[in-house]
């Protein structure tokens, strides 16, 4: 197995990030209806669907193929999630410019950095109850381990942070008007990522 | 909840076909709107953008004397970076753009982006955010609170405003100035349904009110049993004349926004509460605003929005103006 990746190990990624967004649908739509609008399994479903139709199979350059993911991700969906997904392409995309190869020991400081663009971007800060909070247990977690390792370190803060953060408040954004409703139940967000990214940290840590 | 669709996925591009085909004199390239006419050169562009399900905001906005451009997003999702950025470029007369738009997380992140993507091409942006719903913040976070109905005025003040020539600094100044007089409340009757999801966005038993909720179902003031329509009306109009505005003019002009399903006779009904009210006050109403501005699909209820008018104010607000859902 190895531990570096590769354009075509992050399309194959994404294509199975778009299945996960598929089979995750209506969980996160249910999650999402108990505290906003009920739309965070559409939206990511609708944006995987695209990213992963616009993830070019002939580039081996990393940064040009974030930059298409990016391109595509950001004429796809202007969901405050869906725009963080967005943030996190460029972010890759600029760091990754004429690479060919990511040693997944970098994987932890490159998250590190998408966690810092989303509290800039979107204003959250840790603890608020987001998906940078799950960003950042991940992140951490991560850091400088090989690939079985990373896949197993994360499988456990995703499931540490769900259980970790479940009984607190949300503290920003349209959820942080249902603050009372949303203890006691997962951030939209932050399950979707744990969904969307459990079929890598399943399949490589079995 | 039924809704006449051919699917959800193609509900808002759809939406767009049919809306330009009824109007000539709008134009359509993907997820932007703009006017057939294109910006006048040397005159400012005004921007904005949104989800779509609130027709006529925003889209239905683009016109003489309003927007030149709109940015539309799916049903309650905020606008793409990249339609955000088409957007202020088909608004572009070479005097720069004012981007005019709710206070909501994504569409800040997105239109921020997407101001400073157009920066590289030499194309100046200035940013007010609508935020007049009194129901989503307390007066000291007033910062935090969202674009409702009354981002109207705001177009319509900043859009004339513009149409004088003005540069970008005075048609901001006017647009923010606009916000900071304007205060809206709503209460809704029943729920709306985004298409493709499961279940309403929120419930609302059939007898329920609630005071204060937002146009996407976020929670109001309370929630209680359906009352009449001026003990409804006497309250709203209570909670807006309670919060401080720093314009002390005694002229406002009024809008009885139906959030969807609610018709015109209910809120004439309102009206008639609420322009006594108001005269009791000691204010003066000019140019009544009564219909459908800022919906929610079919929720049933309405907002009521309270604009005070300074003397530039009220001239930018009577001047001429048409888009398709509203002529002055």
């Amino acid at each position: 197995m190895s531990d570096t990746l590769d354009a075509a190990a992050f399309r194959a990624a994404l294509l199975r990030i778009r299945d996960a967004a598929a089979a995750a649908q209506a969980e996160l739509d249910a999650a999402d209806g108990r505290i906003g609008d009920g739309d965070t399994g559409i939206m990511l479903r609708r944006l995987f669907e695209a990213v992963a139709a616009a993830a070019p199979a002939d580039v081996a350059d990393l940064g040009l193929f974030f930059r298409a993911c990016a391109k595509r991700a950001s004429e796809s969906t202007g969901s405050s999630l869906g725009t963080l997904v967005t943030v996190a392409l460029m972010l890759l995309a600029k760091r990754l410019a004429g690479r060919t190869k990511l040693p997944v020991a970098e994987l932890g400081g490159l998250l590190g950095e998408i966690r810092d663009q989303a509290m800039a971007r979107g204003g959250a800060a840790l603890g608020d109850k987001t998906v940078v909070d799950m960003l950042d247990a991940v992140a951490r977690a991560i850091d400088g381990l090989d690939r079985e390792a990373a896949a197993m370190a994360a499988g456990r803060a995703m499931d540490e942070t769900l259980a970790g953060f479940r009984d607190r408040p949300n503290r920003i954004g349209r959820a942080r008007m249902f603050a009372e409703r949303s203890i006691g139940i997962d951030d939209p967000g932050m399950l979707a990522f744990a969904r969307l990214t459990a079929v890598l940290t399943r399949a490589e840590g079995a | 909840m039924k809704k006449l669709m051919n699917s959800a996925d193609a509900f808002v591009d759809e939406m767009l076909d049919g809306l330009v085909a009824a109007c000539p004199s709008l134009r359509r390239s993907g997820r932007v709107v703009r006017t057939a006419a294109g910006p006048a050169p040397g005159r400012v562009g005004i921007v904005s953008g949104g989800g779509s399900g609130h027709l006529p905001l925003f889209t239905g906005y683009v016109g003489e004397g309003l927007l030149d451009a709109c940015a539309i997003g799916d049903v309650f999702a905020g606008p793409s970076v990249a339609s955000c950025v088409e957007a202020i470029r088909a608004a572009d007369g070479g005097a720069g753009v004012l981007l005019l738009y709710g206070n909501y997380g994504g569409d800040r992140m997105n239109f921020d982006l997407a101001a400073e993507s157009v920066e590289f091409d030499g194309v100046a942006t200035r940013s007010v955010l609508g935020a007049d719903d009194i129901a989503s913040a307390a007066p000291a976070e007033a910062h935090k609170r969202r674009g409702v109905a009354g981002i109207v005025y705001a177009y319509k003040i900043a859009g004339a405003k513009a149409a004088t020539g003005a540069d970008l600094d005075a048609v901001s100044a006017a647009a923010a100035a606009t916000v900071a007089a304007t205060r809206t409340i709503g209460v809704a009757l029943s729920p709306c349904l985004i298409p493709g999801a499961a279940s309403p966005a929120f419930e609302l038993g059939d007898q329920e009110i609630e005071m204060g909720m937002g146009i996407h179902g976020e929670p109001g003031i309370w929630r209680a049993p359906l009352t009449s329509a001026d003990a409804i009306a006497d309250e709203m109009v209570d909670r807006l004349l309670a919060e401080p505005v720093e314009e002390s003019s005694k002229r406002v002009s009024v809008m009885v926004n139906s959030l969807g399903a609610t018709p015109l006779e209910e809120l004439l009904i309102v009206y008639r509460r609420v322009s006594a009210r108001l005269a009791d006050a000691g204010l003066t109403v000019v140019m009544p605003l009564i219909g459908h501005f800022a919906t929610s699909m079919e929720m049933a209820g309405l907002s009521l929005s309270i604009c005070r008018l300074d003397g530039e104010r009220e001239a930018l607000l009577a001047a001429p103006a048409a888009c398709p859902f509203w002529r002055v």
